[in-house]
């Protein structure tokens, strides 16, 4: 009955990927997701799975915790995957029971679409896991910079997403307290029909909306007392530095990475 | 130096809305004090706090901290970056997943260059013991190291003056010392320190103490001084410091106590009378037979083959036999602490309190009371429903109640009728009967239940009232076997009270309790029975007087009764006795029987 989630979360451990500069680790990962949707056939998907592969091996985040990044996703995924597999009616027929048939183009459909979208999911995963939210909000910052002159508020946008990210556990932490003190008093969460469930759900939604705000509310006044302002005047006690020996390496690797997925795409 | 005055508050008022939080307050705190803020619920004092921080401004009167006026331009701001201020949620103060990156926060905000920031992060978690958990995760420690992690970001400002807002009132009995012992060595290194607290015993270590009621400051003097002023202090829904209840008991039995500063000034009395008189040889047994009489008042429940049986033939109403329960996914921080080989069983009328370090197990044993979880092995038995038997999940509802931690985060209904009454309709009572148990239940917890106060909404309510409503609508469901999970958590000291008489009303009734509790004086006054665990294992089981009275205790702490009697036995006051006395009462029965044997008088009777 209780809730689990470990989307986001830092997984604490020291390897060559946790060590790497974040806005390296940012930008390789914004280009490997966009690269997952090049990956059209088995020589580029294996070429994007090596590549996920590696990293992930470096990392040292253990596989279940990796695999939990697609968990939530998962029954979409299969879904799909059995929408491709019946209704691609291209290619060859490998398989025809009465009105189903599968066909070739249907079975390549199923298992690209379905790997390369997972394959995206480790990738923004990894990031996330091997990243602490400081790092990630000020990569996020420093990268996005420039979108500052055309009046995007970036430093609070970063801010937003690094507190949004601590407070993931807190508040998962308060879901199945409240589920366990409502369930006492009797609240059937297994309402029958929609509106059933609805107002099932009311004595849940209710008290985690007022936490919400509680810990908003208490959250602001303490970072006013730690004279917050926003951007300007603001130092970083982290330093953001590219340094050669420790992220060239990874850099050339990906690049490596890219290069033969384009020679395979050209081919 | 001294003579400074870094805070100087002049008939200040505020108001949130219509109602008035600070009506004329006047204050000046000097350079260097150590100030304590005592109060009721809803008495003004965290807004007082707030004032001198600049996150309120006051509606009229004159506020000046550091000599800035806060009101004006940047003022706030000037204000903070030499006050620094320590709220009572831990987990609300962090912004970050690293510890140190956490500290860091408040420095980089004030534009600190880098190199300057690693130093004092590194100086500030120095100063609080957590240099070894720089890179952990807030979220993996313990409230305490939380606590003081939101101290170090407060110190890695630089501040000359720290604000304390109950820093301990969401920790467990080490949580606090840990933070006292922090704020000793703060208060030693001549930073100022205004700290509000519920805990009397804290403010004999300040060198002030300010008093709150109703806006305004009613008292402000040294700790001896305020606390000699005992019928106010209890009228004003504060308690007195545990020495101070003692001396006052000792003068009610016509002792004549003179006013003692401290615990060692009370030794140190009770010596001189026993030396003064000419002791004659006395037969210490006597004295036993006094304390047990008056400890135990009722019939002793008596304990056989580990449980505890009160009356002969009564049938237990929860039983744990053999129950392990361990949580599949490992290092999930969500995940409940592991339990192994728990067993016990509960009578009617009897209440049973758990003790144990945070992360020891207590609060799985309540999930598998109430069948919020099943073990991995053993059986819970509840009424003698098995809770893995889900046809009988109905049923069992209606025999177990559970009064969840904070339970006013459970609130959400829009009337506070309507929020009580969610129990009692899920159990299926009819509509008048529905009505009859919120009323009961409401006067219960010491609330109104008329229709105006029923149809007003739980959120509109003051934080004590929220709790009070939230315990009335676990009572409403009139479930024969309670468990509570630390219920006077955040309470102040009129709520401890009420709460304490709340549970013997339960007792009286019949009611199965099990309560975790960190209070060792709660367990040891209140339970029949005492359990203490141990990183999901049973270390201790028995009633009061085995468990602390072991001579290495395997609770996280022993009553402040036992330890006072351990210091007068060691001043060769109290007889060393076998059976020493666990709480006030018996402790004043205990000293008055040493005493009384050789007479006020010096006569022996």
């Amino acid at each position: 009955m209780a809730l689990r989630v470990s989307i986001g979360q830092y997984y604490s451990a020291d390897s060559p990927i946790h060590r790497l500069d974040p806005r390296v680790k940012l930008i390789v990962t914004v280009l490997f997701m966009i690269s997952c949707f090049f990956v059209r056939d088995a020589a580029t998907l294996a070429a994007a799975a090596a590549a996920a592969g590696a990293t992930a091996i470096c990392s040292h985040v253990p596989l279940g915790r990796l695999a939990a990044q697609v968990r939530p996703v998962l029954a979409f995924l299969i879904i799909t995957s059995v929408f491709n597999l019946f209704f691609i009616q291209t290619g060859d027929v490998l398989l025809s029971v009465g009105l189903v048939s599968i066909h070739t183009d249907g079975l390549a459909a199923a298992v690209l679409f379905t790997t390369r979208f997972a394959l995206l999911l480790i990738g923004g995963g990894l990031l996330m896991l091997t990243t602490t939210p400081t790092a990630l909000c000020d990569a996020f910052e420093a990268v996005f910079k420039p979108l500052e002159r055309f009046g995007a508020p970036v430093t609070q946008v970063a801010l937003i997403l690094s507190i949004g990210l601590r407070f993931v556990p807190t508040l998962v932490e308060e879901v199945n307290g409240v589920m366990a003190a409502q369930a006492a008093r009797g609240a059937d969460f297994e309402g029958k029909g929609a509106l059933a469930y609805a107002r099932a759900c009311v004595p849940l939604i209710v008290p985690i909306f007022a936490s919400a705000l509680r810990h908003a509310d208490n959250l602001g006044r303490a970072m006013d007392a730690r004279c917050y302002t926003g951007g300007a005047g603001r130092t970083h006690y982290r330093v953001l530095s590219f340094t050669p020996r420790r992220d060239l390496p990874f850099c050339l690797g990906f690049t490596a990475y890219l290069t033969v997925l384009v020679a395979l795409l050209a081919i | 130096m001294m003579e400074e005055a870094q805070i100087v508050i002049e008939n200040a008022q505020y108001a949130y809305g219509e109602t008035a939080a600070l009506a004329g307050v006047t204050l000046r705190i000097r350079a260097g004090e150590r100030v304590c803020i005592l109060g009721s619920n809803g008495s003004g004092k965290s807004t007082l706090l707030q004032l001198m921080n600049a996150l309120v401004l006051a509606n009229s009167g004159t506020v000046h901290v550091m000599g800035i006026d806060p009101a004006v331009a940047d003022g706030a701001l000037a204000v903070r970056r030499q006050v620094a201020m320590v709220f009572q949620h831990p987990e609300d103060q962090m912004v970050t997943s690293v510890v140190a990156d956490d500290v860091a926060f408040g420095p980089e905000n004030l534009g600190v260059p880098s190199p300057e920031i690693a130093q004092r992060v590194e100086a500030a978690l120095a100063a609080v013991s957590m240099s070894d958990e720089a890179r952990r995760d807030p979220a993996d420690l313990s409230g305490g190291q939380k606590q003081r992690v939101a101290i170090a970001g407060a110190l890695a400002m630089g501040p000359r003056v720290l604000l304390l807002d109950e820093p301990a009132a969401m920790l467990d009995a080490e949580g606090h010392r840990e933070i006292h012992g922090v704020i000793d060595s703060l208060s030693g290194h001549g930073i100022t320190i205004v700290h509000v607290t519920h805990f009397m015993d804290d403010a004999l270590a300040a060198d002030r103490v300010v008093v709150m009621d109703g806006g305004r400051v009613v008292m402000d003097d040294t700790p001896a001084r305020v606390f000699e002023h005992r019928e106010m202090i209890e009228r004003l829904g504060l308690g007195l410091p545990f020495h101070l209840r003692v001396a006052h008991a000792l003068i009610e039995r016509g002792l004549a106590v003179p006013p003692v500063t401290d615990e060692s000034g009370l030794v140190l009395w009770l010596q001189g009378q026993m030396q003064g008189w000419n002791r004659p040889q006395r037969d210490s047994s006597a004295a036993h037979q006094i304390q047990t009489a008056h400890a135990t008042g009722a019939e002793p429940p008596v304990l056989q083959d580990g449980h505890l049986v009160r009356a002969q033939g009564a049938e237990a109403a929860l039983v744990f036999d053999h129950v392990s329960f361990s949580y599949a996914e490992r290092g999930n921080r969500n995940a409940p602490a592991a339990l192994t080989g728990f067993s016990c069983s509960l009578m009617p009328g009897t209440l049973t309190a758990l003790v144990g370090r945070t992360g020891s197990g207590k609060s799985t044993v309540a999930s598998l009371a109430c069948a919020l979880r099943v073990p991995s092995s053993g059986t819970v038995k509840v009424g003698g429903i098995d809770t893995t038997d889900r046809k009988r999940r109905r049923e069992l509802r209606r025999l177990v109640g559970f009064v969840a931690q904070l339970p006013e985060r459970q609130l959400f209904a829009r009337t506070i009728f309507e929020d009580v009454a969610f129990g009692p309709r899920n159990l299926g009572c009819p509509d008048d009967e529905v009505g009859v148990r919120v009323r009961t239940a409401l006067t219960a917890v010491g609330l109104p239940a008329d229709e105006a106060f029923l149809a007003r909404s739980p959120f509109a309510l003051s934080g004590g009232q929220r709790h009070s409503v939230a315990l009335a609508g676990v009572l409403a469901m009139r479930q024969p076997i309670l468990v509570l999970d630390e219920p006077m958590a955040g309470l102040d000291p009129a709520g401890r009270a009420r709460m304490r008489s709340l549970l013997l009303n339960l007792k009286e009734a019949g009611t199965t309790l099990l309560l975790i509790t960190h209070s060792m004086e709660d367990a040891a006054e209140l339970a029949d029975r005492v359990i203490a665990l141990e990183a999901g294992r049973t270390v201790a089981d028995g009633s009061p007087r085995t468990v602390f009275g072991a001579a290495q205790p395997q609770t996280p702490g022993i009553p402040a009764a036992l330890r006072l009697a351990r210091s007068l036995a060691g001043a060769g006051i109290l007889p060393a006795a076998s059976e020493p006395p666990l709480t006030l009462g018996a402790l004043v029965d205990a000293i008055a029987a040493a005493l009384g044997e050789v007479g006020p008088d010096g006569v022996a009777r």
